[in-house]
């Protein structure tokens, strides 16, 4: 009987209410979502991406601002860098979407950097700025995609930046 | 090929970025959803939660089938959400498909989710078609819920693989301590 079993394991197995709710209850499997609506979403994105660099600029001032604090007030960079690794999360998320994949790769990159647990010097601060440097010449100049040349650059003297000043 | 018809859903987004909520709002509206009802942080969707379980006719809607949430918010964070949403007692329904979007995207993190009950992850900075895939998974791939006694969510085999040899899994349909639930 059932209330003398020990159950260990219970599996649920439910019928498919997502599925009746929008592809109606013949249970046919080829069903797809609408090309021409996720033509129209894809359109309505690229529409927005228009708005991006305006408001990823403002984001950018921010960071710039957390680079000030560091500079100005050596003793709470640990914080700071707290906040810059947080608004760097948000940016690496968004970046690629809106076409700037640069902003994201940056973004990631300075994430991983403000992780660092030991003392934060001067130098770990000027990365920083290299940081938002490169990401303000990534927008001023809209270098979308991988940016060719511009943005094999840009990579590059962020490289050459971390390689000088990272102890 | 027949369409999917999103105009029944009532949809859940939870995202803290202005700018992201209003693509993602835009994005499910252009794709037919019904219902986008969005909230800005963890916190505000289980208030929003407990109300569809509690006074339906007042949170607006009488269901939610699909929450759509970020994983860094404050105060209350994306698993914090997952969490409330598979364990509490308030939850109006433990079995709700979830997907999480998140930029992060290391192995460990999105054990972490699995571990919690995860249904879908969706990692930023993600893409139109992404979303779609993953809505289209949910629809025709939902899998079975499995409770144990240090898991409960949808089952983490997604696939099933044919095994040549001996069937040497301690558990089947038909062992005493397993319990099959139809609904």
């Amino acid at each position: 009987m059932a209330d003398k079993k020990k159950i260990s394991v219970r599996f649920y197995r439910f019928k498919n209410k997502l599925k009746e709710k929008t592809a109606g209850l013949g249970g046919d499997e080829n069903v797809e979502i609408s090309p021409e609506a996720l033509a129209e979403a894809e359109a309505a994105l690229a529409d927005m991406s228009e708005d991006y660099p305006d408001w990823v600029s403002g984001t950018i001032d921010k960071l710039s601002e957390q680079h000030r604090n560091c500079v100005e007030n050596a003793d709470k960079r640990k914080e700071y860098f707290q906040e810059i690794r947080e608004i760097a999360h948000d940016m690496k998320g968004q970046g690629g979407t809106f076409g700037y994949p640069l902003i994201s790769a940056f973004s990631d990159g300075l994430y991983g950097f403000a992780d660092s647990r030991g003392k934060l010097t001067d130098d770990h601060v000027e990365i920083i700025k290299a940081h938002v440097d490169a990401m303000r010449a990534v927008i001023s100049n809209r270098v979308k995609g991988d940016g060719g040349e511009i943005g094999a650059e840009l990579t590059k003297g962020l490289e050459m930046a971390i390689a000088k000043y990272k102890v | 090929m027949a369409k999917f018809d999103f105009d029944r859903l009532a949809i859940l987004l939870v995202e803290d970025s202005p700018f992201i909520r209003s693509l993602l709002i835009n994005s499910l509206k252009i794709l037919g959803v019904g219902t986008v009802i969005t909230k800005d942080h963890g916190g505000q969707a289980i208030s929003f939660l407990k109300q569809v379980k509690e006074d339906p006719m007042k949170a607006g809607v009488m269901s939610v089938d699909l929450i759509i949430s970020n994983w860094m918010m404050s105060p209350v964070d994306g698993m914090m959400l997952l969490r409330w949403v598979r364990r509490h007692k308030d939850s109006p329904d433990r079995f709700i498909p979830f997907i999480m979007i998140s930029g992060y995207s290391s192995k460990r993190r999105v054990n972490e989710a699995r571990e919690m009950g995860l249904t879908e992850f969706l990692t930023k900075p993600f893409t139109i078609q992404a979303i779609c895939d993953k809505l289209t998974l949910l629809i025709q791939h939902p899998r079975q819920f499995v409770h144990t006694k240090d898991y409960f969510g949808p089952d983490r085999r997604r696939q099933k693989v044919d095994f040549p040899g001996e069937e040497r899994r301690l558990l089947n349909d038909k062992s005493d301590c397993v319990e099959i639930i139809r609904g």
